[in-house]
């Protein structure tokens, strides 16, 4: 009798435990409030332990990097010298576009679509999972983030929010990006310098090699090997001309009618202190 | 009092698991070395203090987990770590078994525990990877890690578990 009961109460366990785990594999919208409360408070007590202990890191990097300081200065400084020479052509074109933009009848909405605002947010613990490199950041859905929205580094996109409780969001890096799992998410992207006739979906990684896998890229696109991969931000959520990373090499995809790419990401997805969430003005429609 | 400051020390190494070890893994291993120091202590609460408390702690820690790095999947971590601290509990729980058996049984454990997690990424299909792949790339390497932190707390944890699980039938007296 004492056996049947264990026996009954660990397979209403397993059951239990099963649905749950099915229910969150669903596309939830929202956290439930445990949820957020547990997500805050866990959240803003790793703070204290992640920041100082990348202080302390950075400490030991910075001393054996020091000799790599007078090359990085010198490379610094060719860059300044034609960041220089870009801005002022940059000003030039920018003036003219507002003049066009205002001649042409252009909505405020549209004028301001590209105007991001950039948020810095302070990485506070990496969870501890081969599978699920998810981190979390300090600014909530207090501070106006919301899901699926970019993060990106200096160097390029990271990943993008996944889930957002008030003081805190998760991350999910774009390491964790897997078409074939049961709701994929996928970055529409396209080739610097060649952005009108590029296309391609970024849509999953190889943890082996390390790179990303960009598909559906048509037959005739100029996509080589080298180019530099940015998101096109066809769809809403994502802003445009983030780099993602560099082609290494490309192949005719799995049907033969499309073709596929291998590319390096850019951006380094360990040992993050902070990063940017990137807001994209929010379209008239879905406005709160 | 015990049993209070070891769950203190416990969500302390969740903490540190998550926030200090990110730092210490040097950058070619990160995803590959992966701490999972609550767990080992979920292996000793089982080893000294009962599987019933192991099964607790494991369950309550697994979801913490889980919540807090919700990615995926709600409940993975929950149910292998309460299943592996169960299981070695219902094995050999309060014998008196030498060292190297208490850290050969953590290393199959954490085996266990890490194949576990695998396979049911692998069913929900969060993960493609094959056993073999998973097995060298993160199962093995951190294999090791947990071992290391199984040694250092070896003594500790066994002097605060056993009063974790004597203070029980004190409590249910009272």
């Amino acid at each position: 009798m004492m056996r049947n009961k264990r026996l009954f109460v660990l397979l209403i366990g397993l059951i239990l435990f099963i649905a749950v785990m099915g229910f969150s594999l669903s596309d939830r919208k929202d956290l439930t409030w445990p949820e957020k409360f547990l997500n805050d408070t866990v959240g803003y007590v790793q703070q204290w332990f992640y920041k100082p202990a990348g202080y302390v890191a950075g400490l030991f990097e910075d001393i054996r990097t020091m000799r790599e300081l007078y090359e990085e200065n010198a490379r610094l400084r060719t860059t300044v010298a034609s960041y220089a020479r870009d801005k002022s052509k940059y000003n030039r074109i920018e003036q003219e576009n507002a003049r066009l933009q205002a001649k042409l009848n252009f909505t405020e909405e549209q004028k301001n679509r590209n105007n991001y605002t950039y948020m810095i947010a302070q990485v506070v613990s990496v969870s501890p999972d081969a599978y699920n490199r998810t981190f979390k950041i300090n600014l909530g859905s207090r501070h106006g983030l919301k899901e699926n929205m970019a993060v990106v580094t200096e160097e390029g996109l990271i990943g993008m929010i996944s889930s957002v409780s008030p003081f805190t969001a998760n991350v999910m890096p774009i390491t964790e990006l897997d078409g074939q799992s049961v709701n994929p998410k996928f970055i529409s992207a396209t080739v610097e310098g060649k952005e009108e006739d590029s296309f391609g979906i970024i849509e999953s990684y190889n943890i082996e090699n390390g790179q990303l896998l960009m598909s559906k890229i048509a037959e005739e696109d100029p996509l080589t090997d080298g180019d530099v991969v940015i998101t096109s931000g066809l769809g809403d959520v994502f802003p445009v001309g983030i780099v993602v990373g560099t082609v290494t090499s490309h192949q005719v995809g799995d049907f033969g009618l499309t073709r596929t790419a291998f590319i390096d990401p850019a951006a380094e997805f360990d040992k993050l202190s902070e990063v940017l969430v990137v807001k994209v003005p929010e379209a008239a429609g879905d406005a709160e | 009092m015990r049993r209070r400051w070891v769950i203190l020390i416990m969500v302390l190494l969740f903490i540190l698991e998550g926030s200090l070890m990110p730092w210490l893994i040097p950058a070619n291993w990160a995803g590959r070395l992966v701490p999972q120091f609550t767990f080992v202590f979920v292996l000793y609460a089982s080893l000294y203090a009962g599987r019933h408390a192991a099964l607790m702690l494991g369950v309550s820690f697994g979801m913490l987990q889980d919540l807090v790095f919700y990615g995926h999947l709600i409940g993975v971590h929950a149910f292998a770590m309460g299943l592996c601290g169960y299981v070695v509990g219902l094995l050999l729980s309060f014998k008196r078994i030498p060292m190297l058996t208490v850290l050969s049984l953590i290393g199959m454990a954490c085996l266990l525990y890490d194949s576990i997690i695998y396979g049911m990424y692998r069913v929900f299909r969060v993960t493609h990877d094959t056993y073999v792949l998973a097995l060298m790339q993160h199962i093995l390497p951190s294999l090791f890690l947990q071992l290391a932190f199984a040694l250092a707390f070896y003594v500790p944890a066994r002097r605060w578990f056993s009063d974790f699980g004597q203070k029980k039938p004190l409590d249910d007296a009272v």
